[in-house]
């Protein structure tokens, strides 16, 4: 088991350490020079240009903070490699770059921001768990049945759908539509995540996001849960299981139900990653005043640090989970951690 | 859909199959999973291609799709002869508001309605056609065209090449699809070009790992070895004998990643990452939607189904073209 968990912590640092020298590439060399986009139109005196390439760790300092010169009066520039580890030192301190529109490091918008992207990100999970795990049982337990079909049907269409074209209808529908047709006795409210000011209570404001945030995933999820349950339902342990006269239900719950939710489980916890990205679509859709929101009014705005900040943050998010649900994956399913530890 | 998701689409398939083949496939009650059920081979055995394509003809839904995918190239070839004389300009930007064009609703004139600038919908739906299936069309020809040199070189090499590629392909794959590709256009900047060499760069390792496994399991034959011992060099191998065998699965990959390419660059458009205006783009119409949501709903429903209905063309005509062609990518 620690041993299993030992290998796989192994294999994580080389995909982190890939994983950021992309995002460092992309944020401090592709570019171009940083210290010309952060001086935009101005120009600057040379004394202040050295500060500030000393102060990004773009030149080699002494330990006064001085910059270094060489034997013709130039500063050295520093290697790739040590202001990549500035870059991780910074990225690790919670230093995500400073935002060039409002002047503010990028770490202090998002501060206030991510309790509602993670709360939102939540409620999907939530949905997911029990309309795909629901639906993908019901789905395979009444194979071709016209509840198999439905589910098929619907997954089909879901996954080849925008979502964010998916929030706009909800929104047209249970927002507008339903406003006009009740006389404004019942509708839902299509924009923000309520507060002192809305007319509603604050979970109202979650369904048509969460809906929205969690459809591609729980289709999948349907998918996965059914096509798993199908391939458990074969087995000759299952066989075994009705040649002792158990019912099927006995069967389905005690026996079948457990092996087969083990790739469902992990695939939603690897999707809570796949929910944050997202929540750059849905939130813009909703106007949820969340980190996809703030990273979209960011494009608007060519305001690149923010979205580089944003996109970093999610990745390195979604780095551990993957890594958590692998290892809570081997307590939860010895087969892995023997067969994984043989490799 | 992404990268990962293309992926579920296998591990799903092959499981139903299983179970399909293994229990009694005489169910005719459902006729989407039917198609999963190994068809009995009609008439004289000829080619791959020639049996594939008699067991693709008998696949309704996936007919369907090519027919409609073959609609959509046509209209995007020869739109510029017919569509701006039947509906007016896709890109005019003076004309339509001033004459009290704007925001008209669907009627016989302006079928799917006009926009906020008096264009017409449907011009624009149909002009979209050219940037969406373009987008899908380059990018998944990058992606295919790096993943096979990273395929074949990790497959045929093995080793220390083979940890390198596949490590790279785990450190693409650890990003989550759609951030990679707006943190690359946020570094490049947006606009048609940008929009399928970023998705297409980054969409290599899927490929790469499908036609990986696909050589593995074509190697294991002998008439490769056979090759070997006549003395061919490597690259005649991987071109003559291996990579004729592994082109079907490159072949079903491709189809069903063009359909999320398509996906990918709407997504991009709609948050203002993907195509530059006045070009129409299906993403830019939807989000153009969102401010007359109430009052001009068709601006935003019409692009939306034009989206639904290509990609899930080119996942039903991957789907038939996995089943007909008989691939297994298990490995991928």
């Amino acid at each position: 088991m620690l041993k299993y968990i030992f290998k796989r912590i192994l294999q994580f640092i080389p995909v982190f350490i890939g994983v950021t020298v992309i995002l460092f590439a992309l944020t401090n060399i592709v570019p171009g020079d940083p210290i010309k986009l952060i001086a935009g139109e101005k120009s600057l005196s040379p004394e202040i240009e050295l500060q500030l390439r000393a102060a990004n760790h773009l030149i080699k300092v002494d330990e006064n903070g001085l910059p270094l010169l060489d034997e013709n009066g130039e500063a050295i520039p520093e290697s790739l490699a040590a202001q990549y580890g500035y870059y991780i030192s910074g990225l690790l301190h919670g230093d995500l770059g400073n935002s060039y529109q409002r002047k503010l490091p990028v770490i202090e918008i998002f501060k206030e921001k991510y309790p509602y992207t993670i709360k939102l990100a939540l409620v999907g999970i939530v949905i997911e768990i029990i309309i795909g795990i629901g639906a993908g049982m019901i789905s395979a337990i009444k194979r071709y049945s016209f509840w198999d079909i439905l589910v098929t049907l619907t997954t089909s269409i879901l996954v080849a759908m925008p979502a964010f074209w998916l929030g706009m209808l909800l929104q047209l529908l249970f927002g507008i539509k339903m406003k006009l047709w009740t006389g404004g006795g019942f509708y839902l409210p299509i924009s923000g995540a309520g507060g002192a000011i809305s007319e509603f209570q604050d979970w109202v404001h979650y369904i048509l996001p969460a809906i929205t945030l969690a459809s591609v995933s729980t289709a999948y999820a349907a998918r996965i849960m059914r096509s798993q349950l199908l391939e458990t339902m074969n087995m000759d342990y299952i066989r075994t299981a009705f040649a002792k006269g158990l019912s099927s239900r006995q069967v389905i719950f005690k026996h079948a139900l457990k092996n087969a939710l083990i790739p469902v489980v992990t695939y939603i916890g690897i999707d809570f990653g796949g929910m944050l990205s997202g929540a750059i679509l849905t939130e813009t859709v909703f106007n949820w005043p969340g980190i996809g929101f703030e990273v979209y009014r960011a494009i608007t705005q060519r305001d690149w640090p923010i979205v580089m900040g944003g996109v970093t943050l999610v990745v390195v998010v979604v780095l551990i989970i993957s890594l958590v649900v692998d290892i809570s994956y081997a307590f939860l399913d010895p087969r892995i951690r023997y067969d994984k530890a043989k490799e | 859909m992404s990268q990962e998701h293309l992926e579920n689409e296998y591990l799903i398939y092959e499981q139903e199959r299983a179970a399909m083949l293994n229990n009694n496939p005489s169910n005719n009650g459902n006729p989407l999973l039917n198609q999963d059920v190994e068809q009995e081979i009609q008439g004289p055995s000829r080619t791959l291609w020639g049996d594939a394509w008699n067991r693709l003809k008998r696949n309704k839904l996936a007919m369907i799709a090519a027919v409609y995918i073959i609609f959509l190239v046509l209209v995007a070839l020869t739109c510029d002869l017919w569509a701006p004389a039947w509906l007016g300009s896709p890109i005019a930007i003076d004309s339509g508001s001033s004459a009290g064009l704007s925001l008209l609703p669907p009627s016989a004139e302006h079928p799917f309605g006009t926009d906020l600038l008096g264009r017409d919908i449907l011009v624009r739906i149909i002009y979209g056609t050219r940037v969406s299936l373009s987008v899908g069309v380059l990018a998944v020809s990058i992606s295919t065209a790096i993943g096979l040199v990273m395929g074949a070189l990790a497959a045929y090499y093995g080793g220390w090449v083979d940890v390198i590629v596949m490590r790279l392909a785990d450190i693409f794959l650890a990003f989550p699809y759609i951030l990679f590709v707006i943190a690359m256009l946020a570094v490049i900047g947006p606009g048609f070009q940008n929009v399928f060499i970023a998705i297409g760069i980054l969409g290599w390792p899927s490929i790469a790992r499908v036609f990986r496994s696909a050589i593995l399991s074509v190697q294991e034959n002998d008439f490769v070895s056979a090759a070997r011992a006549l003395g061919a060099s490597d690259w005649r191998i991987i071109a003559r004998h291996i990579f004729p065998n592994a082109v079907a699965s490159i072949v079903v990959y491709a189809t069903m990643s063009i359909g999320g390419a398509i996906l990918t660059e709407s997504a991009l458009s709609f948050i203002g990452m993907g195509v530059t205006p006045p070009t129409p783009s299906w993403g830019q119409m939807i989000n153009d939607g969102r401010t007359y949501l109430a009052t001009a709903p068709w601006i935003m429903i019409a692009p939306g189904l034009a989206i639904l209905t290509t990609v899930l063309s080119f996942t039903l005509l991957g789907d038939g073209l996995r089943d007909a062609l008989d691939v297994k990518l298990k490995d991928a």
